[in-house]
Parts: structure tokens; sequence; C-alpha cells
């Protein structure tokens, strides 16, 4: 372990957690008890015990086959409750808690009876639609046969008639008429239902297959019908089929099947009929109660299974992670106890004693579990206890790397760099106050938010109400600093130190004004605003306050490295990084902003630009008229030197004296040997596994840093610039929609026009600056504060202490 | 000299600050060195945001000028 708290105070949020490997050996009988108290916990990271074993090898596999199957009728009973239109309920009732074979037994009863409910209102329904579609051929042939009849009583008389007026050849019509009337007797037909576009092909084989001597009379069913066999609504029509003979009856029966047709019996005598349809139609709403009453029912008990269904999902997802849990535990050869090991934080030593203490009372357990902390080399998780307000800073640290153990955190400084250089690229009071309110409604109806499901960006925006909220705060600070409201200046603070030049002020447009009192005491003057030479002086100053902010925050990053050297102890990397990067960087870039306040305190017109140049091109000229102060051409030779001497600094001397290290251990090591040749246990317990030292490896790596360091410095002190640039857009599109928008409807002299130029200001204030330039804003944040400052010191090669808990159960896991 | 006063007025405003936080937030010494670090560090981060542009204003290269028919 490394020594904390002994050269600094310890710091929250600065180093993770002390953590430790602990190893618990909890007897069999309160093993699940005291994981499920753990998991209430939620501060061990149990280590898989067992990971050269397959799921179905391992101790519980059984147990979570049956997890699975309980989860598999729930996520039925989901189905069903989804279908039926039953949500679960929220308020879920939390008195009785079922144990893991009391849940199965009743979730398996009431998965029977819902199958079966389900099973029986199927029948119901099928022969309900049987029927339906039974009293629609019914009704339809029985048409078929009134209309018949009808016509052939009316062909009957027509005959008699022609009889009557020619006497003359009665023999031969009559004979004919015996024949026709013997045929007709010798007549059947067969009645049903056809799907409606199967209707014409289907009448079109039937009159084909029997050569013609069919008669087919369809009728169309306005509305859908329910399909016995699909439980579809279907366009079907009514079909009868007039036959004579066998073989043509099992033809047409043939092509009903193949077309799906049902058939129905149908009788053609008419008192028949009207029997038959008094008893489809009681058997039909005898039915319907039947089936309504069924459905009843089966609401019923979803309802039920509603009332409980979180509260079981919930439980489910905790004894099927138990499970898990349990499964990375190793069994010992008597059966009796389990082996578990783990990470924890120091703080929860105690914590998990009550709860292990617990378990045992709960249980009854003769035997309590044993909880001892293991020495190791291994490297623990990384744990950063925050709260509400600092968990989205460690988040934004979080995304880039997770830091190694115990490594300095940048998040402590993030918290409040972060929203500040935003505010840098942002500063407007106006906007920030509107930022500020939005963030004020978030943190205001925090409550009501976090229980909530919200979107995805409303999520995100949820999550960092705190870093919105000191964003705002710095953005009204800095667009008081900048004096933009909305890009409005006022004299907030006392009138501009600029008047003009007489009483006329004829010379305003062409020398301009000139500065009369003391300077404005609280950021930009307002007079510039609006005047020819804004712009040039305004991206003086910003350029030249990126250069300022950008060193100041690489210097705060490596300091940063240092305290990382410090606390691990390692002097190569306080003396051979830590002093030639603090050298090098403030040799240039340090005096570049040295340079930059002298010549804003002196007002001297030196180049800036040229004073760097020469001081590498030609370090022995004289500097002339750049000249800002006596001795600054020594100065700069000496700093020059001190830049070309911390290059090889930082580059040669840490590879050898790894490499003289590790030979030195390596010697130690052949001492052991030697001392222990007379005991060959303890010279093999002595014995350290060794590791192989490759110097060109290592010397290639520090190449590397050192390349990247000394680049990195140029380029990332350029990428400070992005600070001038970001500020510059949101400063000019603020203008423009107030003088284009506001200003030019206001000119108008017009209401309607005022209004409509009202609403596009707000519309573009709101969609274009408070939208897409804070997000920008944001990014370009992110970037100034993952590269140019956590590449300074962060290695962010740690992995994240992911305890076993409920809590992260609940929300990520899904059944 | 305005420099100067300003500057102390943002020393004292940070002092008070930090007793405010230590009073107001008091939760052991290591939170509260956490609270003073942020305290210090925002305190710091504002007083250098004034600074920079006060000193870019104290003796200016250019003036105003105004556009022409204003």
């Amino acid at each position: 372990m490394v020594n904390e708290g002994r050269f600094l105070p310890t710091m929250d949020l600065l180093r993770s957690e002390p953590m430790q490997l602990v190893q618990l050996i909890i007897p069999i009988e309160s093993a699940h008890r005291s994981i499920s108290y753990l998991g209430d916990l939620g501060l061990i990271q149990f280590k898989d015990l067992n990971a050269d074993k397959s799921p179905f090898q391992r101790t519980y596999a059984s147990q979570i086959k049956r997890c699975g199957e309980m989860a598999r009728r729930l996520r039925l009973f989901k189905e069903q409750m989804t279908k039926a239109g039953v949500s679960p309920s929220t308020w879920s009732t939390r008195d009785n808690h079922f144990d893991l074979e009391h849940l199965e037994v009743k979730l398996e009863e009431l998965e029977a009876e819902l199958l079966e409910i389900n099973a029986n209102n199927e029948k119901l329904q099928h022969t309900y639609n049987e029927l339906l579609e039974y009293k629609l051929v019914l009704e339809k042939v029985g048409e078929f046969f009134s209309s018949a009849k009808n016509k052939a009583v009316a062909q009957q008389k027509e005959l008699e008639f022609q009889t009557t007026v020619e006497g003359s050849i009665d023999s031969p019509l009559l004979l004919e008429q015996e024949e026709t009337t013997t045929k007709q007797i010798k007549l059947r037909f067969i009645s049903g239902l056809v799907h409606r576009e199967k209707s014409i092909p289907f009448e079109r084989i039937i009159f084909r297959a029997t050569r013609g001597n069919v008669f087919l009379k369809q009728a169309v069913i306005q509305h859908p019908v329910l399909d016995p066999l699909s439980g579809e609504k279907v366009h079907k029509n009514v079909f009868v089929v007039f036959y004579s003979g066998e073989r043509v009856k099992s033809k047409i029966l043939k092509i009903c099947d193949a077309f799906g047709a049902n058939r129905y019996p149908f009788s053609d005598d008419l008192s028949k009929q009207f029997q038959t349809i008094r008893e489809v139609s009681g058997r039909l709403s005898e039915l319907k109660t039947t089936i309504d009453a069924g459905l009843i029912h089966r609401s019923t008990l979803l309802q039920t299974i509603g009332y409980h269904y979180e509260q079981w999902s919930l439980q489910l997802k905790k004894e099927k992670s138990i499970y898990h849990t349990l499964n990375m535990l190793s069994i010992n050869v008597t059966k009796k106890c389990l082996l578990a090991e783990g990470w924890c934080p120091v703080f929860a030593t105690s914590q998990i004693h009550k709860v292990l203490e617990r378990a045992t009372m709960d249980c009854s357990s003769q035997v309590g579990a044993i909880f001892q902390v293991l020495e190791t080399k291994e490297s623990p998780p990384t744990y950063f206890s925050t709260n509400k307000f600092t968990s989205s800073f460690q988040e934004i640290v979080d995304a880039y790397g997770i830091a190694k153990y115990q490594e300095a955190n940048p998040g402590v400084y993030t918290i409040v760099t972060f929203p500040f250089l935003f505010a840098v690229m942002f500063g407007d009071w106006g906007h920030g106050i509107c930022l500020l309110l939005a963030a004020l409604y978030l943190i205001i109806r925090e409550k009501k938010f976090a229980s909530q499901k919200l979107g995805d960006i409303m999520e995100m925006a949820f999550g960092g109400r705190y870093i919105i909220m000191l964003m705002a705060l710095f953005s009204i600070y800095t667009g008081l600093i900048y004096n933009e409201f909305f890009s409005v200046p006022f004299e907030l603070f006392g009138p501009s130190a600029y008047g003009c030049r007489d009483s006329s002020c004829r010379d305003a447009s062409t020398t301009g004004f000139i500065k009369v009192r003391s300077t404005y005491p609280f950021g930009v003057d307002p007079k510039w605003h609006g005047t020819r030479s804004e712009l040039p002086f305004l991206n003086s100053l910003k350029m030249k306050m990126s250069i300022l902010l950008g060193v100041s925050q690489m210097n705060l990053g490596i300091i940063m490295s240092y305290f990382n050297a410090k606390y691990f102890e390692n002097n190569i990397n306080i003396w051979y990084q830590f002093v030639p990067q603090i050298i090098f960087l403030n040799s240039l870039f340090g005096y570049l902003s040295l340079l930059i306040i002298i010549k804003w305190s002196t007002g001297s017109q030196a180049d800036l630009y040229h004073v760097m140049i020469y001081m590498f091109l030609s370090p022995t000229d004289d500097l002339g008229e750049n000249q800002l102060f006596v001795g600054q051409k020594l100065l700069q030779l000496v700093l020059l030197l001190l830049a070309l001497v911390a290059v090889p600094w930082m580059l040669v001397p840490k590879p050898f004296l790894l490499k003289k290290q590790h030979q030195e251990r390596h010697q130690g090591q052949s001492y052991d040997l030697l001392y222990g040749t007379d005991d060959p246990l303890e010279s093999e317990s002595q014995s350290i596994p060794h590791d192989e030292f490759d110097f060109s490896e290592v010397f290639v790596h520090q190449l590397i840093h050192t390349i990247e360091f000394v680049l990195g410095a140029v380029s990332n002190t350029a990428s400070y610039l992005r600070l001038w640039a970001l500020s510059l857009a949101h400063s000019e599109l603020s203008s423009v929609f107030y003088d284009k928008v506001l200003l030019l409807a206001w000119g108008y002299n017009s209401t309607i026009v005022l209004i409509v130029g009202i609403f596009v200001f707000i519309c573009a204030t709101v969609g274009v600056l408070l939208l897409m330039e804070s997000l920008s804003a944001f990014l370009h944040a992110l970037r100034l504060h993952w590269v140019e400052y956590q590449n300074k010191f962060y290695e962010g090669d740690g992995y994240k202490f992911f305890p076993f808990s409920f809590t992260l159960l609940t929300d990520e896991d899904e059944l | 000299m305005g420099f100067l006063v300003t500057t102390l007025i943002f020393v004292v405003i940070g002092i008070i600050a930090c007793l405010c936080t230590r009073i107001c937030c008091n939760r052991g010494p290591s939170a509260n060195l956490f609270h003073l670090t942020l305290v210090i560090t925002a305190t710091i981060c504002c007083w250098m945001m004034w600074a920079i542009v006060y000193l870019a204003q104290m003796k200016p290269l250019i003036v105003p000028i105004l556009n022409e028919g204003e």
C-alpha cells in the first residue's frame, strides 16, 4: 500500500478510495442470504474464482435455469397483459415477500391457469365463429331458395297458360313436362363460405371439373367475417352448388377443401330452416355470454398478476444476480463452505462485518462467516465516492479514461475549470441567465425527474444539470466581463474611459476617441461596441487571453504530475520528467505570457510575434524597437539554452536510471538465492517472478513521450486559441441577430413587423445561440480538458470499481 | 492603482467565500479541503479573467473609432 496522508492531508475526490482485496469464507446455509445482504450494501466487487468453468459446470447452474424459466413466465405475463391492455401496477405491495420456491410454485400455477383460460377462450371463440358463419349461410341460402321458388311458381303458371291456349298439341307438351319434373327431383346441393378473392377461381374450377353440369350461385357478405381457423377478419362470399350424382359430389368436396371453403348443412324444408336459425341464434347468444365471462375472468387474473408483477420481476432479478454471484465463489472440498474473493473500499470493512453477522443470525447458522484482508500486488479497481453534484464532472473525466488506482484525479479542478472555460467561449450574461433558468428548472424538479423515464436528450440534460448551472453562473460572470447582454453593452460599473477630443466630437469617426478617465473598472469598456476598431481590439485581447489561460492550465497539469510522482514516491519522474517539463514549457510559452503582461503594462508597441521568432532565428541580434525591458536579450538567451537542455534532460536519463534500478533489483534477488542455498523451500518462496527489461523498448517509449511533449507544447498552446475563436463567433452571431433582426424590425414602426421580429429573434437566440453554440462550447471545453490538460499528467489506465449491487441491477438489467 | 485595489477586493471576497463554505458545508477535514480547493480555484479563475481584460485596457494601442455617418 502506498503511504497515504504522510505528505499531504487527504482531500475528497483527489485520490480514489483506498481499496483492499478481501476473502470471505461463508457457510453454505447462510451463503444465499449473505450475498443478498451484500447486494443491498453494494460495496464489494467479486472476483470470478471459477473463470475456467463453463456456465453449466457451475454450482448453481440449475438455480439459474429455474430463474430463467420463471423469467420466461413473467415475460409471458407481460405479453398477455400488454395484449389485454392491463398495465403493471406501479405501486407494488411489498408486504409479502416470497422465497424462491414459493414464487416458482405460484408462477407455475398462474401460468397453468392463464394457459387454460386462454385455451378455453380460444375454443369457445372458434365455435362461436363457426356458428356465426353457419347463421350467415342459413340466411343467404334461404334467400336463394325463396327467390328460386317464386320463379318456379311463375314459370309453372306460364306453362299451364300455354297448354290451355294450344289444345291441339296437348300430348307432346305434357310428356316433356313430366320428364323435366322427374329430373328435378334428383338434384342435391352443398352450401358454405369461401374467401372473396378466391371465389372466381373457385367457381371456374368447379365448372370445369364437372364439365358444366352444376349450378353455382354466390352472394357477397357486406361485413368481414372472423375466420374460425385463423381468427382474422376476412371478406367472404356465401355459395351454394347444385349437382347430381355421387362422383360429382366427391369432386366438389375436394375442391371445397382445396380452397379452404367451410361447408355447412342446409335443409330445403322451410320449417326446418326456421327451426335451425332459431337454434343457432340461441346457441350464439349463449356462447357470447360464456365468452364474455371468460374474458372477464382472464382480465381479473391479469390484473392480479399486474399488482405483483413489478415486485416479482425485481425479486427475480435479484435472485438471478445472487446465483450468478454465488457461481463466482469457490466451493471447498467438504461442500460446507463457499470461498469468495473481491475488492471493497477500506471504509466499508465495518459495514461488511455487520452485514455478514446479520446474515448469520437471520439464518440461525452455527458458524459465522470469516472475513479477512489479503495482501496482493494486483492493481485495485478505482472507486471515487461522488455525490449528485460531483458525479457528472467525474463522468466527464471517466469518459476519457478511468484513473489508475490512487492516481491524482483531474476531476477536482475540472469542477471549476470546465464550466469556466465554457464560459470564456460562451460569455454573455443575458444568455447566461437563460441557461441558469433552464438549469434551475431541472434542479427544482429534481425529485420528479429522477423517478421518470426521460428521453435520451432530456436524460443527458438532467444528468448534467449541475454542470449546466455552473456553466450558466460562470457565463453570467464572463458576460459581465465582456460587457454583453444579448450583445448589448451597458455602463454598469461607471462611465466609459473614452471621450471626445473636444466638445464638437468631429474627430470621433476619423481619429477616434481618447482616453480621458481611468480604466473602466470591470470588464470591457462599453464604448468599443459598434466601432470600427472593436474587432482588432477584441481579437488581440482574446488571443492573448487564450494564451494566458492555456499556459496556466497546462502548468497546473504538469504540477499535478508532480503530485502523482510524489505520491507514488517516484523520484525519477520528479527530477527527469516534471522538472524539465516545467522548464521547457515556461522557458518558451511562460515567457510569451510574461511578454504579453509586460506589453500591456507598459503600452509598448513591440511585436511579440517577431520577438518569439527571432528568439530562435537570431538570438544574439539586437532587439531594436521590439525590446520591452532591460536585459531582455540576455534573458532570452538563457531561456533558450534552458529549453534546449530540457529536451535531452527529459529524454536520456530516465531509461538508464530505470535500467540501473532493474539491475539492482535483479542483483538483490541473486543475493537472496545465495543466502538461501541451505533451505530450498525458503529460497523458492523468495523468488520473484522475472520481468524482462527491454532497454530499447523503454528508450523508444521515452523518445515518443518526449517528442509528444515538445511538439504538444506548441500545438496545445495553439489549441487554446479556440477560446478566442468560439468567443468571437458567439459575440458576432449575437450581434447579427440583435442588429439585423430586432433593430431592423423596430425601425419599421409597425406593431406586426415588431412582433414577427421579436419572435424570429427569440427563435434564433434559443435555437442557434443557446442550443447549438452552447453544445459547441461544451465540446471544445471538453477537448481542452481531455487533451491539453489531462495529457500532461493523466495515465487513465485503471479500471472502474463495479460492485455487486441491486441498485445498479434495477437500472440496467432486463428480464 | 485600480488594479491593486480590485485585486484586494477579489482576495477579500475569496476569503469570505472560503469562510462561508467552511461554516455552511462543514463535513470533515477531507471534504472541507476539497471545498476550499474549489473556492480558491474559482476565485483565481475569476480574478485572472478580470485582470486580463483590465490590463489589456490600461494602456491601449488603439482607441474606439466610430463608423462613418454615426
